[in-house]
């Protein structure tokens, strides 16, 4: 059973942004409602309103241009993701993570901006996204601000998010169109499991970068390193910024024994 | 606060519309108040896929929908499969091939199936594995689901087939 509270779906963009500053504090944006109806259900939030993004047409749809790079509205869902010709080509990392997260029930609704804002340190766009270099987008009545995604996260399930603002879009350079790619993903079971280490590389011409998964508060990315950089120096960058905890699904040691083994793994098969 | 809101659907080819309160799901919302029982929850919280329901041709949890979210949608459950007492080509070979013991997971099962098998008529065994991944099931250990699948599509080698068929 859910708690009581009021649905409202909002058409325009201006209305969404009035009633989230209307009601700040007491309403959550609803996307896929993947995590957000689960931690009503179990009474972890009880908001008083929820407010559906999925109407909004700032917050839809995939734009690619050579100029501006790639731009994914907030709504868009991991189906979406997993199947736009051009993220399959330019931008195959993003493909394959949006293609493992949860089920094929969970796939359908589950979108983007969701998972980004529930930040959760396994977020698997957060750990591949950060290793493309993306870029949040966020709107409010204030106006719109366009910040690294390195930046956004700021805690485990914290955000740099305030009450009165949206996810509008995310954004890739396109520097980062056709980089090769890489990705594990430790968990217990195969499909619909949250990561217990993931590990997500890209590479271009001018760098490398490792985004890693439930190995911090967050999920972190390692400094740009050189492309050519060898699998020793990759690991130890990777041991610069992250920091695992010993929790039921694994411990520490071999957390960090994962990151190593999955780095070793992917780097000299990066597609 | 809690307004009503008016949800007008099509479920099976069917339309119903009826008044709910925000914080319906769409589970509840068929179980209750269209009195569709077929559709099942399990956990209520998009691990096991009981609830499974094609809402606009793609599968969901509707135990992770809002009823009013569902609105103008056309939404496939269980009760669509069996026509005038006889049963779907599907149920048929689930029925066949023991891909039913409790049948308690049986509903969703069927929905992710049919999802499936409108986009591959003719699906590989890792295909039918990864449709049903976020469809538990605690009784058969799945094979004989596989096999329901391969069945219904003309797939099932004649001797396991043989073997099934009891
Ligand atoms: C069984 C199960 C398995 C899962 N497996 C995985 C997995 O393998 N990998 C993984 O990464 N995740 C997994 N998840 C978590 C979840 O499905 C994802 O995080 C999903 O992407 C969330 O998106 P959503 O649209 O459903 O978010 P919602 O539940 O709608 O929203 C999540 C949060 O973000 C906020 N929000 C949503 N959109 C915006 C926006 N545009 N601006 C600001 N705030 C916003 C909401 O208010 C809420 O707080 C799983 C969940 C379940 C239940
Ligand atoms: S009842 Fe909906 S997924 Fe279990
Ligand atoms: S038949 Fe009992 S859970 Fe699947």
């Amino acid at each position: 059973m859910l708690h009581e509270f009021s649905y409202l779906a909002p058409r325009e963009r201006k209305d969404l942004l009035q009633l989230l500053k209307k009601h700040s504090g007491q309403a959550r944006l609803l996307a896929g409602g993947t995590d957000l109806l689960c931690d009503i259900r179990l009474g972890t939030d009880k908001p008083a309103y929820l407010i559906d993004v999925k109407h909004i047409p700032e917050m839809q749809g995939i734009t690619w241009s050579e100029r501006d790079g790639l731009a994914i509205g907030a709504t868009v869902t991991c189906i979406e993701i997993m199947r736009h010709p051009v993220i399959a080509k330019k931008f195959p990392l993003l493909a394959h993570a949006a293609g493992h997260i949860g089920s094929a029930q969970l796939r359908n609704r589950a979108t983007i901006g969701g998972n980004l804002c529930t930040a959760s340190p396994c977020a698997d766009l957060g750990c591949s996204s950060l290793a493309l270099g993306a870029r949040v987008e966020l709107a409010s009545v204030r106006g719109t601000r366009v910040i690294p995604m390195k930046e956004f996260f700021t805690g485990v399930k914290a955000t740099q998010l305030k009450d009165d603002e949206v996810v509008q879009r995310v954004l890739y350079p396109a520097e980062a169109a056709g980089a090769a790619w890489g990705m594990e993903k430790l968990k217990r079971i195969k499909g619909h499991d949250l990561a217990v280490v993931s590990v997500a590389i890209a590479r271009t011409a001018t760098w490398l970068r490792v985004g890693i998964g439930s190995c911090a508060p967050t999920p972190v990315v390692t400094a740009d390193l050189p492309p050519q950089a060898t699998a020793a120096a990759v690991v130890a960058a990777a041991f610069k910024v992250v920091n695992p905890i010993d929790d039921v699904r694994a411990s520490r040691d071999f957390r960090l024994f994962m990151v190593e083994e999955f780095i070793r793994k992917l780097l000299p098969a990066l597609a | 606060m809690n307004t009503k809101h008016t949800v007008a659907v099509t479920v099976n080819g069917k339309k119903y519309t009826r008044e709910v309160v925000g914080h319906r799901t769409l589970l509840r919302f068929l179980r209750e108040d269209l009195g569709l029982t077929g559709t099942k929850e399990g956990c209520g919280a998009g691990e096991c896929g009981a609830c499974t329901v094609i809402l606009n041709g793609k599968t969901v949890n509707s135990c992770l929908v809002l009823a009013p979210e569902a609105d103008g949608a056309t939404i496939e459950t269980v009760e669509g499969e069996a026509k005038n007492g006889k049963l779907s080509n599907l149920q048929e070979a689930f029925h066949r091939n023991h891909g039913v013991q409790c049948g308690f997971c049986t509903p969703g099962m069927l929905m992710s199936v049919k999802a499936l098998l409108k986009e591959h008529p003719k699906p590989t065994v890792d295909q039918i594995k990864e449709a049903i991944e976020g469809n538990f099931c605690r009784c058969t250990g799945y094979q004989q689901i596989i096999e329901s699948v391969l069945d219904a599509t003309g797939q099932l080698k004649p001797k396991t087939e043989e073997m099934r068929r009891v």
